[in-house]
């Protein structure tokens, strides 16, 4: 097995009695004072999460239509100074990687998963688009919650949500996957140090990746890997609002027809009344139409459990039933996001 | 009153005369994460050793505690319905789950230390 990478930040979680898993091949801070806590602290006040291990690669803007032809995506047209989600797609309208762009006059920076970097890279390569990898000379920091921007304002200028910002020694967008309101900031190694004073100094809690799942599963938000895959478009997985590209871009036929036949899988969120929480890989049907759980927590605001399911064909029923450990356990799909 | 007895399958029993407590431990508390929701038997419910007791759902997976010898159920800890935590907390106080009537005695469960090298 290759040795697990570690973030810049590695021994400063340590310090701080991390709890440490291996996420996509680095080693990153599962929890700190436990998922509950974290999670009640970005959705009351504010937290932050180390996300350096995402894949973060400068890009040439002279090549931005190249780029445009790869996504689902308008990348080309929106102003200079915005951030924008899209997802890289395949000859078969499959999603390679979700990603973030921030886009500036002179540059593009895309933010990928880390499971992915590499795939992406490749993708890059083979489509003789050229980037710079920052990965590993940069921290990429998410600071989120009901109070973030209101912490992080007097240490930066506040960009409009959705857009970026290069500001001293920071370059930082006002996104974020946890349904809050806040910035995700990327500085180099050398910098970091003070940043993370200022968090320290604005109580501003240490969140792990534990907490960052059930966030963004309770915001509705899809994880690569689970709700989107190399087989699993975007219209597959109710991201259609993503496809703006007016292009041609790579697998946008069948992406076309997928919207126009809606002959096509179908993710769909649900929760569950009772104490079982169905799981990733768990069975399921609506009326005969079969299903697999994407994720699936408890969520702590709502207290019931809540995922994500992927059907065959969509569903015409809201009942849907669970096989959890030899039980039926019946749950109900749901149209709306789980929190208002 | 006995010491505090544990199974591999991370279960500490405690034995007083002819009845025990059971629940899981500090190592097994950690290693679930944030404990969400608990699923007790009923008192009266029989049990084989080995059989899945309780079932314990948590924020990073779901775990099952065994019986640790042949029992009937004579008391489950309900505040664990609505405090699971208390197992995070205090797995082999409050956390407690639940007391049982001993059918065939069992105290085959290994001591602390032989449990600490077990787990480490």
């Amino acid at each position: 097995m290759p040795k697990s990478k570690k973030t810049h930040l590695f021994d400063f979680h340590k310090q701080q009695n991390a709890k440490i898993i291996n996420f996509a091949g680095w080693d990153m801070p599962f929890s700190y004072d436990g998922t509950l806590k974290e999670h009640h602290y970005v959705r009351e006040n504010a937290g932050y999460f180390d996300v350096s291990h995402m894949g973060r690669l400068k890009l040439d803007y002279s090549q931005i239509t190249e780029i445009n032809e790869l996504i689902c995506s308008e990348l080309n047209n929106i102003d200079n100074t915005k951030a924008l989600y899209s997802i890289f797609i395949n000859d078969n309208g499959g999603s390679i990687d979700d990603v973030i762009f921030w886009k500036f006059q002179d540059e593009l920076i895309l933010i990928c998963n880390a499971s992915n970097t590499e795939k992406i890279k490749v993708h890059l390569d083979s489509n003789n688009i050229t980037y710079d990898d920052l990965t590993e000379s940069s921290i990429l920091i998410a600071i989120q919650g009901k109070n973030a921007i209101d912490l992080l304002s007097s240490e930066f200028e506040i960009p409009e949500k959705f857009s970026t910002m290069k500001k001293n020694k920071y370059t930082y967008a006002r996104t974020g996957y946890t349904g809050e309101d806040g910035l995700e900031v990327m500085c180099s190694n050398e910098d970091a140090e003070k940043l993370m004073h200022f968090l320290k100094e604005n109580d501003i809690k240490p969140c792990g990746l534990g907490a960052r799942d059930t966030l963004r599963l309770e915001a509705s938000l899809p994880l690569y890997g689970f709700e989107l895959s190399d087989n699993i478009s975007p219209v597959e997985a109710g991201l259609k609002w993503t496809i703006t590209n007016q292009n041609e871009y790579k697998g946008k036929e069948i992406i076309e027809t997928q919207i126009q036949t809606k002959k096509h899988k179908s993710l769909r969120k649900f929760k569950i009344d009772a104490r079982q929480i169905a799981r990733t890989d768990t069975l399921c049907a609506s009326n005969g139409i079969n299903g697999l759980v994407t994720s699936g927590n408890i969520s702590p605001i709502l207290g019931h459990p809540i995922g994500f399911i992927i059907f065959e064909t969509n569903p015409v029923t809201d009942l849907v039933e669970f096989q959890i450990r030899g039980n039926l356990i019946e749950g109900k799909l749901l149209n709306k996001r789980f929190l208002n | 009153m006995t010491d505090t007895k544990y199974l591999e399958t991370h279960e500490w029993y405690k034995i007083s005369d002819n009845t025990f407590t059971v629940g899981i431990s500090d190592f097994a508390q950690g290693e679930l994460g944030d404990i969400v929701f608990i699923t007790l038997p009923e008192v009266g419910q029989e049990f084989k050793k080995g059989d899945s007791i309780v079932e314990v759902e948590a924020t990073k997976t779901v775990a099952e505690a065994y019986a640790p010898m042949d029992c009937v159920i004579t008391e489950v800890n309900s505040n664990l319905e609505t405090e699971p935590e208390l197992i995070n907390n205090d797995p082999v106080g409050d956390g407690w789950m639940v007391k049982a009537e001993i059918s065939i005695m069992d105290d085959s469960g290994m001591s602390y230390s032989e449990y600490e090298s077990f787990i480490s």
